[in-house]
């Protein structure tokens, strides 16, 4: 038998907060969230922003406050945001793979641990919408910091990948 | 002891937010649209680099981000005169944008070490995303230098403009040296000027581009070419070894005629709203 504990509810909660930039996806699901402790009513939370120049970091903080206020037990919550350990791509779970996908957005590719002499531009990313590896990168940056465009020969449409870091 | 740590950060901090506001400043008028989007990434990414340089200092002295960005007179800014230059044409522009960023590689790779947790924390972090910048700044160095005359010539004179600047990158911080004895600094900058001198040439020898900007050093007679190949002057006063050119002394606050317009309009809206929420 297991007993649900404010930390588990909190989790819940965080299962709810959705990246502004990628509504599709949560904080979990990006593996963005890197500890989550309650002492008594005080829910402490530590977050990973994806990138550093992230635009979005302090709205993600603000939307963490916001939910994990809304836990029952819960009556301060304090949100650090940390680069230790960084986040990386590999940390995205399988679930948020397929979400980032059903959204249109190609998921990083490479799996595991990616490390920093690895990191380049993969030659292909898979398509989103038709699912083939005949694309080619236009440009290794995009509209937000985490996002390269790519073209898709096969079936003719610009998509994006969230990039690999 | 902090001092010379939030000297150190001072000047990382101020290369990245300025050189940002140079590449923001492509947006919109960048020769091809992948490049507009291009620089405009990198532009978001050195500042952000910026803003948690600055969130460090804050957090030393007790300061604000915001006021530590904009909220400082030009001769208060420690960044290498190279990132304050005018942004030219697209050429310079790119010479530019490799040179910095292999700078910035070099000297990411040498704070690895610092004692510093949350330093050492975001130089791991920012090095990730670095790698795109070389990729784009290599990929397009070879394109050009691999193609059209004209355009290979442009490059060449550019990189020959920028490069003086570039090794004024590596001018010793203020306090350096108390910087080294706390382990915030591990590696010095002369001998982190000497790697990147060395990587440069290197690459410039792969490319087959003539460096010409060696040569310089015979037109002087106070010049000489030190054996790393760059320009140097010896000061006889103390003995100090120091690149001697016009874009040196950034990191003691000396600012060329083109800060002044670059600062007017960074700080525009920080002075004209002063303590503004956003």
């Amino acid at each position: 038998m297991s007993t649900r504990t404010t930390e588990d509810a909190v989790w819940d909660a965080l299962r709810s907060v959705l990246d502004p930039e990628i509504p599709a996806v949560s904080v979990v699901d990006m593996g963005m969230i890197e500890d989550v402790k309650v002492e008594g009513a005080h829910a402490h939370v530590t977050f990973l922003p994806t990138f550093t120049g992230c635009p979005a970091i302090a709205v993600i903080e603000d939307d963490i406050r916001a939910g994990v206020k809304n836990v029952g037990g819960v009556e301060e919550v304090t949100v650090t945001p940390s680069f230790d350990p960084p986040w990386t791509t590999a940390r995205i779970t399988e679930e948020g793979r397929a979400k980032l996908k059903d959204f249109g957005l190609a998921p990083p590719t490479g799996e595991g641990p990616v490390l920093i002499t690895q990191i380049g531009l993969p030659e292909v990313a898979i398509c989103p919408f038709c699912g083939s590896k005949n694309t080619r990168n236009d440009n290794a940056f995009g509209p937000t910091p985490c996002r390269a465009l790519y073209y898709c020969e096969s079936c003719r449409n610009p998509f994006e990948q969230f990039k690999p870091i | 002891m902090s001092d010379s740590l939030v000297s150190v950060l001072t000047a990382l901090a101020d290369d990245e937010l300025i050189l940002g506001h140079r590449h923001s400043e492509w947006t919109g008028f960048a020769p091809h649209i992948e490049e507009d989007v291009a620089f405009s990434s990198i532009a978001q990414d050195e500042i952000g680099h910026a803003a948690a340089y600055y969130s460090i200092i804050a957090s030393v002295t007790g300061g604000n981000v915001d006021r530590l960005a904009f909220g400082r007179e030009p001769s208060e800014y420690r960044n290498a005169i190279l990132c304050e230059r005018d942004n030219d044409d697209w050429a310079y522009s790119l010479a530019r944008h490799w040179l910095y960023d292999h700078a910035d590689a070099i000297r990411l790779e040498g704070l690895e070490g610092t004692a510093h947790d949350q330093l050492r924390a975001l130089v791991n972090k920012m090095r990730r995303e670095e790698r795109y910048h070389l990729i784009h700044a290599d990929a397009w160095m070879k394109r050009v230098a691999h193609g059209p005359i004209e355009g290979r010539t442009k490059l060449i004179d550019a990189i020959t403009n920028a490069y003086d600047d570039a090794t004024a990158l590596f001018e010793p911080f203020e306090l350096e040296e108390d910087a080294i004895k706390q382990g915030w600094v591990v590696v010095p900058s002369d001998e982190l000027r000497r790697r990147f001198v060395d990587r440069i040439a290197g690459i410039l020898d792969e490319l087959g581009i003539p460096m010409h900007f060696h040569k310089r050093a015979d037109t002087s007679a106070e010049f000489v070419a030190s054996s790393s190949g760059d320009l140097i002057a010896s000061d006889g006063q103390n003995g100090q070894v120091e690149p001697a050119h016009d874009g040196f002394g950034g990191r003691r606050g000396r600012r060329s005629p083109e800060f002044g317009a670059l600062w007017d309009d960074m700080t525009s809206m920080y002075r004209a709203h002063p303590g503004a929420s956003w």
